[in-house]
């Protein structure tokens, strides 16, 4: 599983927005949902989904809001029309390349020439 | 009991390196961390245990939040280009006989002072566990936007001549002042 965490540092930006494309969510359940969505692989320590959000929303793909739960601050987030446009951009993306390597790594051996 | 206190430690410590939204929001996910572990039927302790150990321990987490940081970013960028502005602005004043200026070296002394301020506090706000450093990384930027600024007018003003070398160092410098000019708000936002 650890050897997934380099790997899935380069994709958590869209995986992020991806978790959050059915409605809102805040941190700890986005990231229950990581978890979730991908059978337990996606495992990473909350803390870090945070700031990894705030870049996000930096950047203006989601957008936070506050509220009060159980007397508790809590920060929500929610795809904005960028972050969804982004998403649908990135999935695009990502089937093309993984038909490509799954094209690669599949196919056929080559006949034996000599 | 004993889980309340691992967890109240926690927070304290998260408490001192970051700022109080960041704190509030890590401490909801953590409490409902808490909170499921409890519904699972584990004790107070290994629940508190088990939601840290999920959350990440506070130095992983204000790296991360340090990674972050639009200030650190700043920070990096403007020390690593450094240096060559100093060669440019270095090649500029020697090429441009800087002594032969009228300058009073009051001035030039307050400059340098200025100047090794500038760095030391970048340097500061590249720090890994300063995430709290955002004030420091927007003061050295200005600082910086003030010393390109002081450069160019005692160019104007004081050079006797242009010399090539500052064909580079101004429009470098001029770049520099709208870059860092554009990325003080940007630190300041978060």
């Amino acid at each position: 599983m650890r050897a997934d965490a380099q790997v899935l540092k380069g994709h958590l930006d869209v995986l992020l927005l991806a978790a959050l494309a059915d409605g809102p969510l805040h941190g700890y359940a986005i990231k229950e949902s990581l978890r979730a969505g991908s059978r337990g692989r996606f495992d990473l320590p909350t803390g870090t989904i945070y700031p990894a959000l705030h870049r996000l929303e930096r950047a203006a793909l989601i957008a936070g809001s506050w509220s009060v739960v159980d007397g508790r601050r809590r920060r929500s987030y929610r795809l904005t029309d960028k972050g969804h446009r982004k998403l649908v951009g990135e999935r695009a993306k990502w089937r093309d390349f993984a038909d490509a390597v799954t094209a690669m790594l599949e196919r056929d051996p080559w006949p034996a020439t000599t | 009991m004993a889980g309340d206190d691992l967890i109240e430690r926690y927070l304290a410590t998260v408490t001192r390196r970051l700022p109080p939204d960041a704190v509030d929001e890590l401490s909801d996910g953590l409490m409902e961390t808490f909170h499921r572990h409890l519904a699972e039927g584990l004790d107070p302790a290994e629940a508190a245990a088990a939601a840290i150990a999920e959350f990440g321990d506070p130095d992983q987490i204000t790296a991360a939040f340090a990674r972050q940081a639009p200030g650190r970013r700043a920070a990096i960028i403007l020390l690593a280009t450094g240096p060559i502005f100093g060669a440019a602005w270095g090649t500029s004043l020697i090429a441009g006989k800087v002594w032969t200026w009228p300058i009073p070296s009051a001035v030039g002394a307050a400059f340098a002072a200025a100047l090794l301020i500038v760095v030391a506090a970048l340097v500061a706000a590249t720090s890994r566990r300063a995430y709290g450093h955002v004030l420091v990384a927007a003061v050295a930027c200005g600082g910086l936007i003030l010393l390109d600024t002081a450069t160019l007018v005692a160019v104007a003003l004081a050079a006797p001549a242009l010399v090539w070398p500052m064909a580079l160092a101004i429009p470098a410098s001029l770049t520099r002042i709208v870059m860092a000019t554009r990325a003080v708000p940007r630190v300041l936002a978060h």
